[in-house]
């Protein structure tokens, strides 16, 4: 068991699968499958359109430890339908976080000291292009389910999103991971709302050229949500990375964690109006426009640049860790 | 009038007391530039003689900083603006009693958000998705939240402007009220299906099916409503309703997870519960484990 977990440690959280990430981003041998795929629970929609399923639905829901830590996680896989959220995908995304909040609420009944170490969180791995549509009914009401019980955590427990595979995090996903507290994601890594094919549609193929890799890498993609702080770490592409970005995520204060998220308050919104005013008055026509504000001038370097080379010399627009954001005046100088 | 598609002003007139309606405050709120997330309508009304928020989108005016928001697309400015109504009205019954808490009412008509490729470097995923945590963070502080679909309520649309409240109400079928993902002709040329044979199935599996009757089979919608006329009254009742139920403690009854509890009185949704349950009696036995 440890030998395999150490072989876990090295790979690529790309090319891994689902159930490798959420074993290896836990302690050794910590990690149990809750309805794993021995319960055989998948789609009853999929085969009345003659569709194959899969017994996990596309998703491996379970708890481990970190530390003295209960870590429920969520490790969705991007192979089977594009890890689209049908409804029993979304059922247990939406019940690993609640799980995550009741076990905290039991935990703090029995010892309203509860030491922070032990404070349980959620960690959800995003392989996922947002609803399926062989049932997006329904697994557009999970998306809501989801926002939801991530309201019901608040003060409570820390989500944090990891984001480093094939498939990226977009559709309504893409709102979920920025309600998350805490984003980590690789250079591979990809998130957003609208897919670049959709993006095209709308605005013409002089506008966006979805085939053109580069420019949706730099639109979506691990460096540029780093420049802008839409995440907070950007990491090597192994489960290792992930893990010790986590481990050290998880080492500070909850309340510090809660601080490090976009969204979720009224000031936190007034902050993002200010990237929006930058947005109109700049007008930028392609993400190095943004990254120039940002200060990096040569930002066509910072495409290839090896990671570490990246992080010391990138500078990005906003620093989450910073309460304050810069105003759009400093930002330009 | 035959349906209020496109219409969201007019739909805001029809459901609140007359004259009562003052766009651009809320609370502290004070929104004077008419360009400012223009496709998004906020204000302070009266309904039934109460102080109640509303929340709206207008199709008729596109915001000319972003070319994609036209048509009651909600885009950077109009989410964040949105969100903001929703936290001024947090902040301004902040110490009253849940009896007292204000009312927020949406009035959906809107086809999506915006998806412009600005939009994506900017991070159009954080403007609605803070105006729906906004939603969630007001309904669990005790304000009653309706949704009142008179139009377009099209998926990630729908989701932010729409799905979060604690009870959602549509007009019904016969006011081209649309509600769903994708159509299904989009979905038969994406899944390669056949889209007659789509239909047929669709009669008995509203998980796919793409409009107001199939959401209200799966507990997505609350109450379908017949006429134009009714919505006022009906908003009323289920503003009543809501806030009885949060005065006695019934929270999780509504909003997204109690509509979870409606599929099932209504018949769908069946795995949801399902597999739910497993997760909880497989986590029972080695919870110790864990949490001691």
């Amino acid at each position: 068991m440890s030998s395999k977990w150490e072989n876990l440690q090295k790979r690529s959280y790309l090319e891994s699968n689902a159930r490798s990430r959420a074993i290896g981003l836990v302690d050794t041998g910590s990690f149990t499958e809750l309805a794993g795929p021995r319960h055989r629970i998948s789609s009853p929609h999929l085969p009345l359109l003659g569709e194959a399923v899969e017994f996990d639905d596309g998703i491996v829901t379970g708890v481990g430890l970190i530390g003295k830590k209960p870590v429920f996680v969520a490790s969705q896989e991007g192979r089977f339908i594009g890890g689209a959220v049908g409804e029993v995908h979304g059922a247990k995304l939406v019940n690993i976080v609640r799980m995550a909040r009741q076990s905290y609420d039991k935990m703090l009944e029995d010892n309203p000291d509860l030491p922070e170490e032990k404070r349980p969180a959620v960690v959800i791995s995003f392989d996922t292009g947002g609803v399926r549509l062989h049932e997006a009914n329904a697994g557009l009401l999970a998306h809501a389910e989801l926002m939801d019980q991530f309201q019901d955590c608040k003060g409570k427990v820390p989500i944090i999103a990891l984001i480093g595979s094939r498939v990226g995090c977009f559709g309504g996903m893409g709102f979920v991971a920025a309600a998350t507290d805490v984003i980590i994601m690789s250079q591979f890594g990809r998130l957003g709302l609208t897919g670049p094919e959709v993006i095209e549609e709308e605005l013409g193929k002089d506008e966006f050229d979805a085939s053109d890799r580069g420019l949706v890498y730099r639109t979506t993609g691990g460096r540029h949500k780093y420049i802008m702080g839409d995440c907070n770490f950007l990491v090597a592409d192994s489960i290792a990375a992930f893990r010790e970005t986590l481990q050290e995520v998880l080492r500070k204060p909850y309340v510090e964690i809660a601080a490090m998220g976009s969204i979720g308050s009224l000031e936190k919104v007034e902050s993002q109006l200010k990237l929006v005013e930058l947005c109109v008055e700049t007008a930028p026509k392609d993400s190095k426009d943004v990254w120039k504000t940002a200060g990096n001038e040569f930002p066509d370097d910072l495409v290839d640049m090896p990671l570490d080379e990246f992080l010391k010399t990138v500078k990005r627009l906003r620093d989450r860790q910073v309460p304050q954001p810069p105003s759009a005046q400093q930002l330009r100088k | 009038m035959e349906d209020l598609i496109g219409q969201g002003r007019a739909a805001i007139d029809i459901i609140v007391d007359p004259d009562s309606f003052l766009e651009g405050e809320v609370g502290e709120l004070s929104i004077t530039d008419e360009d400012f997330g223009a496709s998004a309508v906020i204000g302070t009304a009266k309904l039934n003689g109460e102080i109640c928020t509303i929340i709206a989108s207008d199709a008729m005016t596109a915001n000319p900083k972003f070319p994609v928001v036209y048509a009651g697309i909600i885009g950077l400015e109009e989410g964040y603006k949105m969100a903001m109504a929703v936290y001024h009205s947090i902040k301004a019954d902040k110490e009253k009693p849940l009896a007292e808490k204000r009312p927020l009412l949406l009035i959906v008509d809107t086809p999506g958000n915006g998806a412009g490729k600005q939009e994506e470097i900017f991070g159009m995923n954080k403007a609605t998705g803070a105006y729906q945590m906004a939603l969630a963070e007001a309904r669990k502080a005790g304000h009653p939240i309706v949704a009142m679909v008179v139009g377009r309520a099209i998926s990630g649309g729908f989701l932010c402007h729409g799905l979060q409240v604690d009870h959602v109400l549509s007009l019904s079928q016969k006011f081209n009220t649309m509600i769903h993902v994708m159509p299904i002709t989009s979905i038969a040329r994406i899944t390669k299906l056949d889209i007659e044979w789509l239909q047929e199935l669709a009669e008995n599996n509203p998980v796919f099916a793409a409009g107001p009757d199939y959401f209200y089979k799966l507990g997505g919608v609350e109450e379908l409503i017949d006429s134009i006329e009714a919505m006022r009254e009906r908003i009323i009742a289920h503003v009543a309703e809501v806030r009885a139920m949060k005065i006695a403690g019934r929270d999780d009854e509504l909003g997204p997870w109690g509509r979870g509890a409606l599929s099932l009185e209504r018949g769908s949704r069946q795995a949801r519960s399902k597999v739910m349950q497993i997760m909880n009696d497989e986590f029972a036995e080695v919870a110790e484990r864990y949490l001691s």
